[in-house]
């Protein structure tokens, strides 16, 4: 395959261009990135829950809504500076991912998943239902205050592009130097083998929970950066739809793969926005798309590993 | 208590056509292990190719209702069941030996491609099914008024369920499709023909999807080109309830749970039904972790 | 790998190569639902403005110059609406017309704000969206208290005491059903029902046999045609003659094709009067140029708004001899602007409102036709 140096420059090359970006393209398109860029830190920590730690998750958008709305809860409230919310909500929304994770985790694959879209169907339920009188129902929470960030007010899509991909670096390093660590090799192991992870000595439930509870936590703090951007949040900004979403995001660029999350959210997102030529026939390209990038790219754009493991899953019954 | 028999049967009539889909759903995923996401809008499918078939022909009036119903049931699942099958050879053979998630995307990309279709070539407005086709007598069942169509539509789905039962149970080829759901390989080297069975899956399982949707056009009248993601949702959550994989399992998850949702509506409450019906999977799935009547297996995720 | 970026560049290419225009030209944006649950909605609020802006570019255009509508997706859901809206915004609209759904709106105010564009909003009745004090900001559609101030009114002068409201938990749905039922509840009527159906089912028997063991003199429902049409057919089939009344988002032709005109007969709604129902010659002219072109009449009042909100625009654009926004906007405010709309005639308050008594009460007959009520 390509060998490390022109790797290392074709991402820089790739860094370079998109930090430059603000600088040549209209609002339009730098706030397309800046979607871009909320959904490649969703997608990249539902990568850790579904790609490292091979749990079925369909249900990611819930903790990104426990996110926004505490963040959004605390701003409208109690005045709480929308970035001071940033690690609160990603506290709370992490607390969340472990107490929903904690009675099911040990369920098999696609069980697992009905499960978790459950929970996103429950929460947005309770959303729309102004549970405890938090939520502000149907209409969700207005009036979110624009974050400051030392002393400066971010307004201008341009700025949020800085604020939020600033935040994808930041989640991308994090998240690599995860992946290169215990945690991540433990991960690694019990996802390819976990009965022999488990006679290895590896407490598989304890770590599956971990992974969950970062993954969980990462999207909360997504929310609040989404709060910020739409200084108003509903319920259907968190329906099932987004949480399919980011799954396919995770599967289609090359689930356990950093690089290959980035390029899908690009294409997942983008795409639709590239085929606004279409008018109404968007969304008919844009599955077309779907199937056949899966088709020629059977195991995502970049997969993860070497397909040595792939005839492990068909044997399952 | 009358309150209660009356919830009873709502909850029955909705389930029924819950039970309906999740045939479809379970069948696939016994043989494939793939989560057909596309299987709701084969549904959509069928209701609207059952409209134009209806008015475009003009059955009913040729042949006689109950006779002309039978030959536009036979024919929706015939189109419905060969788009099933297109889009398998299509959309996910090229994926069958890779990683399960990604025929599940591929499925998600199929979904948005169907849905999006029938959007292009009906438009985006409501169709309504001709009101005089079945008959609007309501019938009183100790007491209790029961629309006859329902009991049309119930029976009628008992009544493909049982078929299918004893297609997958006592024919030779049932017993192919059995044995391709437990071992492929194993299958292929007592010479059954795999490619087969799961083309003659994808004709059966999006087949009875397609006269669902006839049938929810009959009975309710209106379609759009939204409907089939809801109860395709509630189809899977059905199968998932009576154990995945199993045909009697998807018949009772599929009456359960339109039983559930009624009962939580009636008595909890209404804007909260769905989320009621959720609770009650999570509770199910901790006690019993492969649905209801699913096999308990010892396996690896 | 390679495959793949070529079509996606080939992509990237037609998309930008539609996005060319002629200079020359007045833009006016229109922000609506194209695909999503309510691409019917779109697709009609479409049909009605390039209608319009077709008759003003054959009858020699808007000060000398041809209008040119640019249409955008909104997806009926806010975040796709805020890109939309920031799409629209770089293309140098003048002003933009849309769209459908408050909180959707909503995404999009902000932006439009921000580069000084003219919204004329169609089918968004929150009450709070012309109560920030948006300067650039209209809206063609009544707002949400006028409705309930109306609908308990109605209630009361048919002589009902006992009253279920039924909701569908949309933003518009649940504050009409609030607001009415403040209303209601402030004078001698009881409300013995009040909870929210899930939209986009097909069964809501288990409603209505909750709702029947409540026992009320009539149901209001705040919903959407849809489900109303269900309904009403699943509550004749259950042989229970309760009288229903509903808010405007029931006003569809679809409704008695749904419902069958057997169930729908009897049925109140209230809404801004129906085109039909107008004497003016713009709306009959305007209905049978419509029938002409797209083979039908236009089904949703909201769709026919947002051809309100295009009157809006080139009538001021007319009147005040200037594109500018700011003027333009001036302009409005001061409710001096007597446009006549499809709907009737169009002026705003300084709010941003449109002023003057807008809905009315209709009766269906047994043929299933919308019948309008004296007061």
């Amino acid at each position: 395959m390509m060998n490390e140096k022109y790797k290392l420059f074709l991402y820089s090359a790739f860094a370079l261009i998109l930090a430059t970006a603000p600088l040549y393209l209209n609002s339009y398109w730098v706030d397309v990135l800046n979607s871009v860029g909320l959904y490649a830190i969703l997608a990249l920590s539902l990568n850790i829950i579904l790609g490292d730690a091979g749990l079925y998750n369909m249900g990611h958008a819930a903790f990104f809504a426990v996110g926004a709305y505490t963040a959004a809860y605390l701003n409208t409230q109690f005045g709480l500076p929308i970035l001071w919310a940033l690690p609160v909500s990603g506290i709370v929304a992490g607390i969340a991912g472990l107490l929903v994770a904690r009675p099911v985790v040990h369920l098999r694959g696609d069980y697992l998943l009905i499960v978790t879209v459950g929970v996103g169907e429950i929460l947005r339920i309770a959303l729309i239902n102004d549970v405890f009188g938090l939520t502000g129902g149907p209409n969700g929470i207005f009036g979110i205050d624009r974050p400051v960030l030392f002393g400066f007010k971010i307004r201008k899509p341009q700025e949020f592009f800085y604020l939020i991909w600033g935040f994808v670096a930041v989640t991308i390093f994090l998240f690599y130097r995860l992946k290169n660590s215990r945690f991540g090799r433990a991960l690694d192991y019990l996802r390819e083998d976990m009965t022999a992870a488990e006679g290895s000595g590896i407490d598989t439930g304890r770590y599956q929970l971990y992974a969950f509870m970062v993954g969980a936590a990462w999207a909360g703090m997504a929310g609040t950066l989404y709060a910020s951007k739409m200084s108003i949040i509903s319920p259907e900004s968190f329906s099932f739809w987004e949480s399919v979403l980011i799954f396919i995001i995770v599967i289609l660029g090359g689930s356990g793969n950093i690089a290959g999350v980035l390029l899908g959210t690009f294409l997942i997102i983008g795409l639709p926005e590239a085929f606004r030529g279409f008018a109404n026939a968007r969304m008919w390209f844009f599955g077309l798309a779907m199937m056949l990038m899966m088709i020629f790219r059977t195991e995502g754009i970049l997969p993860h590993r070497p397909r040595v493991f792939k005839s492990l899953d068909r044997q399952r019954p | 208590m009358e309150e209660f028999f009356q919830q009873l049967t709502n909850g029955l009539a909705v389930g029924g056509i819950y039970a309906l889909i999740a045939l479809g759903y379970t069948m696939v995923y016994g043989v494939l292990k793939l989560i057909n996401f596309a299987h709701g809008d084969l549904f959509t499918l069928g209701a609207y190719l059952g409209l134009t078939l209806l008015t475009s022909l003009g059955l009913s009036g040729h042949l006689g209702t109950v006779l002309g119903l039978i030959v536009l049931a036979i024919m929706v699942t015939g189109f419905v069941g060969i788009a099933g099958a297109l889009l398998e050879r299509a959309a996910y053979r090229p994926l069958r030996d890779s990683h399960r998630l990604s025929a599940v995307v591929s499925a998600l990309g199929a979904s948005i491609f169907l849905q999006n279709t029938i959007m292009l070539i009906y438009g985006a407005k409501n169709y309504v099914y001709p009101l005089d086709i079945l008959p609007r007598t309501t019938l009183h069942i100790f007491g209790l008024p029961v629309p006859l169509v329902r009991i049309l539509i119930l029976t009628a789905s008992l009544l493909l369920m049982a078929g299918l039962y004893l297609f997958i149970q006592k024919t030779r080829l049932g017993t192919a499709i059995r044995a391709a759901a437990i071992d492929q390989g194993a299958a292929k080297l007592m010479g059954i023909n795999v490619n087969q069975v799961i083309m003659i899956v994808f004709l059966v399982g999006p087949g009875l999807g397609g006269v669902a949707g006839l049938m929810v056009g009959l009975y309710y009248g209106q379609v759009n080109f939204t409907m089939g993601w809801v109860y395709g949702l509630k189809a899977f959550t059905a199968a998932i309830l009576g154990g995945i994989g199993n045909i009697p399992g998807a018949m009772v998850g599929g009456l359960l749970l339109g039983v559930i949702e009624a009962l939580g509506a009636a008595y909890i409450s209404i804007a909260w039904k769905d989320a009621i019906a959720f609770c009650v999977l999570i509770v199910i799935l901790i006690v019993r972790p492969t649905g209801i009547l699913g096999e308990r297996v010892a396996d690896k995720i | 790998m390679k495959r793949f970026s070529t079509l996606l560049l080939a992509v990237l290419f037609v998309a930008t190569g539609a996005g060319i225009s002629m200079a020359d030209t007045i833009k006016i944006g229109l922000m609506a639902p194209l695909t999503g649950s309510w691409a019917s909605e779109g697709e009609e609020m479409k049909n009605i403005v390039n209608l319009l802006a077709d008759e003003i570019n054959a009858n020699g255009g808007l000060l000398g110059q041809q209008i040119e509508v640019i249409a955008e997706d909104d997806g009926g859901d806010p975040r796709t609406a805020s890109l939309a809206a920031q799409r629209l915004a770089t293309q140098e609209v003048i002003a933009v017309i849309g769209t459908y759904g408050s909180s959707v709106t909503e995404a999009s105010q902000a932006i439009y704000d921000d580069f000084s564009i003219l919204q004329v909003a169609n089918g968004s009745t929150a009450i709070r969206l012309t109560e920030k004090g948006l300067k650039y900001f209209f809206r063609t559609s009544p707002r949400d208290d006028e409705q309930g101030r109306v609908a308990a009114q109605t209630i009361k002068g048919l002589g009902f005491g006992k009253v279920a409201i039924l909701h569908d938990n949309t933003s518009y749905a649940k504050g009409l059903a609030e607001e009415t039922k403040g209303l209601l509840e402030k004078t001698s009527n009881s409300i013995v029902f009040f909870d929210a159906l899930t939209p986009g089912e097909r069964d809501y028997t288990a409603i209505l046999t909750k709702m029947k063991a409540a026992n009320p003199d009539v149901v209001f429902f705040t919903g959407y045609y849809p489900e109303l049409g269900l309904i009403l057919r699943q509550k004749m089939e259950m042989a229970w003659n309760v009288p229903f009344i509903g808010g405007d988002a029931t006003n569809n032709p679809d409704l008695v094709k749904i419902a069958g005109a057997k169930a729908a007969e009897g049925y109140y709604f209230l809404s801004p009067p129906v085109p039909q129902d107008l004497a003016f010659a713009k709306s009959k002219d305007f209905l049978k140029a419509y029938k002409a072109k797209y083979g039908s009449y236009p089904g949703s009042i909201w769709a026919v708004l947002s051809g309100d909100g295009f009157l809006t625009i080139t009538e001021g654009v007319k009147a005040a001899k200037t594109t500018d926004p700011e003027k333009l906007a001036e302009f409005l405010h001061a409710g001096t602007q007597k446009v006549s709309g499809l709907t009737g005639k169009i002026a705003f308050n300084t709010k941003g409102d449109r002023v003057g008594e807008v809905y009315r009460v209709y009766r269906i007959d047994a043929e299933g036709k919308f019948i309008l009520q004296d007061k």
